[in-house]
């Protein structure tokens, strides 16, 4: 029985055997083995966001910290990035796309994200950790880069779902793009 | 006899026999009278030569599963489609993963192959299994394995009709494209209304808009309701742990079952009134303009491997699977131009043949490369280019119309182009008469009865009729919806059946079993997706996979032109289409009657091409330049 107090999901979000794009799930496997104090779960919810809507309709929290592996330009592999999404939406169109996209089964960090704050399932307060992945293969181990960068993701995700008050020290990004991961963050 | 390009023919006793005489029976040849696609050449000159005539490239096709590029030629004076090439954009990689696995492994990574449909690959991995092994399930196992992939269908064919197609016909798409098809629909009274609550086409339409229309968010719940009934068995969405050779791990009580027949029962009236829904807008739209019945029109070709095994037949062999195939609640078929020529699973199975003429992947035989197998299990002749005995060789080339342009195959049944989907299965099932006694569907030989229970609306018998003479891009979408009345069915009857067998005490759901460690066996998992025909063609060899190969519904129907010329079924039937859209103007041509003709059915290239992408629209479309944003520490190691 979940505890009403929850206020934070961790998530996971990725694809199992699919080498670095399994970081996501990796992490919230790892996490999801530790005490955590009242009121943080951790799930791996690399699944259908529309599902995760629904998900988050019937046991809402106050903040979400989102964890994957995500293809940016300009990265080098295993960087890692945090901020606080702001939230924004694409247009009509695109969000239609991200629907579409969600329900045939695309498992994605940005997708989410549209699909869960166009249906109000997502709170206010949405927190991002990303990695530059560098293979995108099946395989159910890590490039080197991303396997350096592990164990430092699960300790900055692990320090801002415990510290509450971590957001405002986090910069705000829009959709598709984080910034490098402060040492105050981290 | 129903070969009539392969060189098989059938004995006194049926049993089938290559002709003799032959000295290489399967070298494809010419096969008369098939539609062609245009020469590349010829359609230079006409490009060069006419200013109204021009290439149209959808890149991606979007509202589709996957990724699916279609490149045409259109004539905008003639209003018609010149050339139609398919294109699957992402390389096939599961045959290649599963060489050399434990086949339980096939289970689960072979459902990663979709997004949607994974419990229908673990389902027709394992059945491939169990076959191969000698592994019967208990009746109870397939009376829980029927449901599981019944509720997954309950999920799919609302996702394809209101959240895919659905929006090709709401008011925002159609006011874009045919004002005037708008206009005429607000004053258009429907013929249904008491169903589905619409008093005229228009309002309907309106409800179909995509993000905001109720239609659209009552599909995205009904998804829910379904997905909801299924985790109880399967334990998880999309991808099952519970399909096991042998049956289903899974426990069912009393308590599992009320909990799915709550869900279930739901799906009786929203079934009545998905049906009228689209049979109001087929006969909306063939009544505004007759030329609508040529969008996406084509051969009525069809192949399906039937699903909804009979605990009482079915005995996972392949010597008997013709039997137990024709004792399944949807029938397995194969029609060629309107007529049913085949309801055996053998027959289905000896016919099939895949090439890669035009696709990124080299010949496997040839060469002095040795066929594996020149019979199947019982005897009966395979081609050299069937499953059994394909290899997968990738080769990525260059995009070449003439040479290769897809990561699709071509799949063909007899030589001829066929397609896959849930139209298929009521076909069948509706020419053959083979269907179980069951107190809900009817099949007459040219039409399917079905008698959706008492819901809030009243009990109501719907009849899907055979649209023989007219196979387009409205008959499929119509067909999915009482598709889902179908399937609504056959997942409450199955329950009921399931029910009886719990009350007698007969839990047991699935039945022990060892992988050999010896010997070479072969299995094949005849099944199907929400979207038709899937088959998983597999070699053991000391345990381990050998020879692994999938062909889903969209292999079929996204392959592209063959070696004989023959275009794929997205192509033909694109071919077919009239371009009935209401613009002169080259920039706000938005090509929708050919992308009518495609949503029609129900792609998704994940299945086809067998690997997920990782990568959405959004993803690819609003990616920004982290430019401007401040560098800390970034050191990833």
């Amino acid at each position: 029985m979940v505890p009403l107090e929850v206020r934070t999901l961790v998530g996971g979000l990725g694809y199992r055997n699919l080498r670095d794009h399994s970081l996501g799930v990796v992490v919230s496997d790892r996490l999801a083995e530790l005490e955590w104090p009242e009121g943080v779960l951790v799930e791996d919810v690399s699944y259908n966001p529309i599902a995760v809507v629904q998900r988050l309709q019937d046991q809402p929290v106050d903040r979400v910290l989102l964890v994957a592996a995500i293809e940016r330009p300009g990265r080098a592999p295993g960087t890692i990035e945090a901020y606080r999404w702001d939230g924004a939406l694409p247009d009509a169109e695109r969000i239609q796309a991200a629907v579409a996209e969600a329900v045939t089964g695309v498992i994605l960090l940005d997708n989410t994200l549209v699909v869960g704050r166009h249906f109000g399932g997502l709170p206010e307060e949405v927190l991002v950790v990303e990695v530059e992945p560098a293979i995108h293969e099946f395989g159910d181990d890590f490039s080197p880069a991303v396997a350096a960068a592990f164990d430092r993701v699960c300790e900055l995700v692990t320090r801002l779902a415990k510290d509450q008050d971590a957001a405002p020290r986090l910069p705000e990004s829009s959709l598709g793009g984080g910034r490098r991961v402060s040492r105050d963050a981290s | 006899m129903c070969f009539k390009n392969l060189p098989v023919e059938f004995d006194a006793n049926g049993k089938p026999f290559l002709k003799g005489g032959i000295p290489n029976p399967y070298e494809p040849r010419a096969v008369a009278g098939l539609p062609k696609q245009l020469s590349e050449g010829q359609i230079e000159e006409l490009l060069r030569r006419n200013g109204h005539i021009r290439p149209i490239d959808f890149d991606p096709v979007t509202r589709v599963a996957g990724a699916l590029a279609f490149h045409s030629v259109v004539d905008t004076k003639a209003r018609k489609v010149l050339e139609a090439r398919s294109m699957a954009t992402l390389f096939r990689g599961y045959e290649v993963i599963m060489i050399g696995r434990d086949p339980r492994d096939a289970i689960f990574i072979t459902s990663r192959a979709c997004g949607v449909c994974g419990g229908v690959h673990s389902a027709t991995s394992a059945m491939a299994t169990e076959m191969a092994i000698g592994c019967c399930p208990p009746p109870l196992g397939i009376l829980v394995r029927n449901l599981a992939l019944a509720l997954e269908f309950l999920y799919d064919h609302p996702l394809h009709l209101h959240l895919l197609a659905g929006p090709d016909y709401s008011a925002l798409v159609v006011g874009a494209t045919n004002p005037s098809l708008l206009e005429r629909a607000k004053k258009t009274a429907t013929a249904h209304g008491a169903v589905h609550g619409y008093a005229t086409v228009g309002e309907l339409m309106e409800d179909l808009n995509p993000l905001t229309g109720k239609l659209y968010l009552e599909a995205l719940h009904m998804t829910r309701v379904a997905r909801e009934a299924y985790v109880l068995i399967c334990g998880k969405y999309p991808h099952p742990q519970t399909m096991v050779p042998g049956g289903m791990s899974t426990t069912v009580d009393l308590t599992v079952m009320n909990e799915m027949a709550t869900r279930i029962v739901q799906f009786f009236d929203y079934s009545k009134k998905v049906c009228r829904i689209w049979d109001e807008l087929t006969e909306f739209f063939y009544d505004a303009n007759p030329e609508y019945k040529k969008v996406g029109r084509r051969r009525a070709n069809m192949i399906d491997t039937g699903i909804f095994d009979h605990p009482d037949a079915y005995d996972a062999s392949y010597e008997h699977a013709g039997a137990w195939g024709e004792k399944r609640w949807a029938t397995p078929g194969a029609i060629v131009e309107g007529e049913l020529v085949t309801t055996d699973l053998h027959t289905l199975n000896i016919g099939l043949e895949e090439f890669v003429e035009h696709s990124y992947y080299e010949e496997w035989t040839g060469d002095g490369q040795k066929q594996r197998y020149a019979t199947d299990p019982v005897g009966q002749p395979l081609s050299p280019y069937h499953p059994w005995n394909k290899i997968t060789k990738p080769r990525p080339s260059g995009q070449n119309w003439k040479e290769k342009y897809t990561w699709d195959t071509a799949p063909r049944w007899d030589r001829n182009s066929m397609e896959a989907g849930a139209y298929a299965r009521l076909w069948n099932t509706a020419v053959a008469r083979k269907l179980p006694d069951n107190p809900f569907i009817e099949a007459t030989g040219h039409s399917l009865n079905v008698r959706l229970p008492k819901g809030a609306l009243p009990e109501m018998e719907l009849t899907w009729r055979v649209p023989k003479d007219n196979w387009n891009a409205f008959e499929r979408n119509r067909a999915r919806a009482y598709c889902l009345a179908f399937t609504t069915l056959v997942t409450f009857h199955n329950w009921q059946l399931a029910m009886e067998r719990l009350k007698l005490g007969d839990t047991k759901t699935s039945t022990p079993f060892e992988i050999p460690k010896r010997g070479e066996q072969r299995g094949v998992g005849f099944w199907g997706a929400g979207r038709g025909y899937l088959t998983h063609h597999l070699v053991l060899d000391r345990g381990a996979v050998a020879n692994y190969q999938i062909v889903t519904p969209s292999t079929w129907n996204a392959s592209p032109t063959d070696r004989f010329g023959q275009p794929g079924p997205y192509e033909e039937a694109v071919l077919a289409t009239p371009l009935l859209e209401e613009t002169d103007d080259p920039k706000a041509f938005k090509g929708i009657d050919i992308l009518r003709a495609l949503r029609s059915f129900d792609p998704c290239m994940p299945c086809t091409t067998h690997i997920h992408t990782g990568e959405g629209v959004v993803s690819r479309e609003i990616n920004t330049c982290a430019c401007g944003v401040e560098e800390e520490t970034a050191s990833p190691a």
